[in-house]
């Protein structure tokens, strides 16, 4: 059962004490709020998160107007605090007639929060990680190749406004249909297209980890005889006079290895 | 100033070529509008130029730095033999052009170490990863003292089939390659086994505790090198390999390729 506030505290003391306590309770959220966003840096500064996000566009964009990330998550703390204290103010003090508009923002409030944060969270995010991916595939030397962190990049983009839409209550349901289609597609055409390597790597997982044949072996697979010059995840490389033969390792496990012994 | 001047003129005119040091962007910007063609020679092309040679190592040496740059221009064919270059490069502080040197295309005698990285059966990184290890072996030693040890790098079926084991493989069954951050302490501490390392065309470390035992005919290497050296010449003669030979006795980092020795590197120079 809610107890009512306002008049528990009335019935006990006077209607004076109810608004002098409204006022205690603005101070004591303002001192709340600034503790809570002198801990939020402290804190994201100790665990370094501070400067992982250094350089990213929404550091720099924060940065352009004159705080940064850990600024504003702090603030966005510290409003969030402070704006629950004068809500909880105003229903003691009767100031407003709040029961309903109370109940509402109550509700709203940190649902908001959750919008922000994930909307902060999910740019800082998707861009660490298409610099990582883009790092990763700094040695592939092909063009095409910058295509794959820009579409990371856009995808966590998504699901970050995909998680604040539905907090702020839009309707997501048709995004949401959008991206599980999505997903299925990378997911079943990536399995169909990446097929014969992922069978091949399975297999490779198999010869790396029981070694039947070694480098300097010989062996025979499928007629094609030779000695192993090296097996990795998705090939086994033999090699003979003058011929250097690359057998998927799928094929290896397919129709089985001969080694030679003498 | 003028006799100063003059003959910073005499050394810099009438080139076919410069060959700049540097990965400086600012530095590069500097030349692009240049008309001779400006070939840039560093690890990284951070400046993202069209005629770009890869340096496998930080050559603090110049002498080998030129060399190995030139060699490289020139089997890359952006250079001929007989162009006239200026080498733009750095003798003490890093980054910062304070050395111009002019030379001929063949200036040197072509040795092959431009070859023994980027034409080795081997990818160039595992040869590079290579000698980084037994250069930092070679500085540091095995607690402090001085080891020796060698590397056969590449087509490791055929070294393996004219190599017998001295003891049980360490390696058998591990998937280490070189270039991960465990192999050299690994490395450092099965240094003091005999024998050779193995490693394949893509890195992985095959075999400890080898005993090499190739045909050692017409394999020519300096008088006065052990049998260490000797059997790294003949293994690369006898196999498409290469053998980088750390020395116990004098400290120096040996590359051999086809036989012949290709390079020698002090590792307190890095």
């Amino acid at each position: 059962m809610q107890i009512d506030w306002p008049d528990l505290i009335r019935s006990l003391f006077s209607e004076e004490t109810a608004f002098t306590l409204a006022v205690a309770i603005l101070i004591i959220g303002g001192v709340l709020a600034y503790l809570v966003w002198r801990w939020t840096h402290a804190t994201l500064e100790r665990t370094g998160i501070k400067n992982a996000i250094e350089g990213t566009t929404f550091e720099r964009s924060a940065q352009r107007f004159g705080t940064s990330t850990v600024g504003i998550i702090g603030t966005l703390l510290a409003a969030f605090v402070y704006a629950g204290t004068i809500i909880i103010a105003f229903h003691i003090a009767r100031l407003l007639n709040v029961e309903l508009f109370w109940s509402r923002i109550a509700g709203y409030l940190p649902r908001f929060f959750i919008a922000v944060l994930a909307v902060v969270i999910g740019l800082i995010v998707g861009e660490k990680a298409a610099l990582v991916i883009q790092e990763r595939l700094q040695s592939v030397k092909l063009p095409e190749a910058s295509v794959i962190p820009k579409l990371v990049k856009y995808s966590i983009f998504y699901i970050a406004a995909l998680i604040a839409l539905a907090q702020i209550g839009v309707a997501t349901t048709a995004l949401l249909i959008l991206l599980a289609a999505y997903a299925f597609g990378v997911v079943f055409l990536g399995g169909l297209a990446f097929k014969d390597l992922l069978t091949s790597s399975a297999a490779g997982i198999y010869l790396l980890l029981t070694e039947p044949y070694t480098i300097g072996d010989e062996i025979e697979i499928d007629d094609r005889r030779g000695i192993v010059q090296e097996v990795d995840v998705f090939v086994t490389r033999i090699e003979s006079e003058g011929e250097e033969f690359i057998i998927p390792n799928q094929q290896v496990f397919r129709s089985g290895v001969v080694r030679i012994r003498n | 100033m003028t006799g100063l001047a003059a003959l910073l003129d005499e050394v810099v005119g009438e080139i076919d070529a410069i060959l700049l040091f540097t990965r400086d962007a600012s530095t590069y910007n500097l030349f692009s509008e240049e008309e001779t063609p400006t070939i840039v020679i560093a690890k990284t092309n951070a400046v993202g130029a069209d005629e770009f040679v890869e340096l496998p190592l930080e050559f603090t040496n110049v002498h080998g730095r030129i060399r190995f740059g030139l060699e490289g221009t020139l089997r890359q064919g952006l250079l001929a033999e007989g162009d006239e270059v200026v080498c733009l490069t750095s003798s003490f502080e890093e980054n910062q052009i304070d050395t111009v040197v002019r030379v001929r295309g063949d200036q040197f005698t072509q040795t092959g170490v431009y070859d023994l990285f980027a034409n080795s059966r081997a990818d160039a990184d595992v040869v590079r990863d290579v000698f980084e290890v037994a250069i930092e072996l070679g500085k540091k030693g095995q607690k402090g003292k001085r080891v020796g040890a060698l590397f056969v790098v590449g087509d490791a079926g055929k070294v393996m089939n004219k190599s017998r084991p001295l003891s049980y493989n360490p390696f058998e069954k591990s998937h280490v390659h070189v270039g991960d951050p465990i192999v050299n302490v690994m490395l450092k501490e099965f240094s003091r086994l005999d024998g050779a390392f193995v490693i394949s065309d893509g890195g992985k470390i095959v075999s400890a505790y080898r005993y090499l035992e190739p045909a050692a005919e017409g394999v020519d290497i300096p008088k006065g090198l052990g049998a260490r050296h000797m059997a790294a010449g003949a293994i690369t003669r006898d196999t498409n390999a290469i053998a980088i030979a750390l020395s116990e006795s004098d400290g120096m980092v040996r590359a051999f390729k086809g036989g012949e020795l290709i390079l020698e590197l002090d590792p307190e120079e890095y």
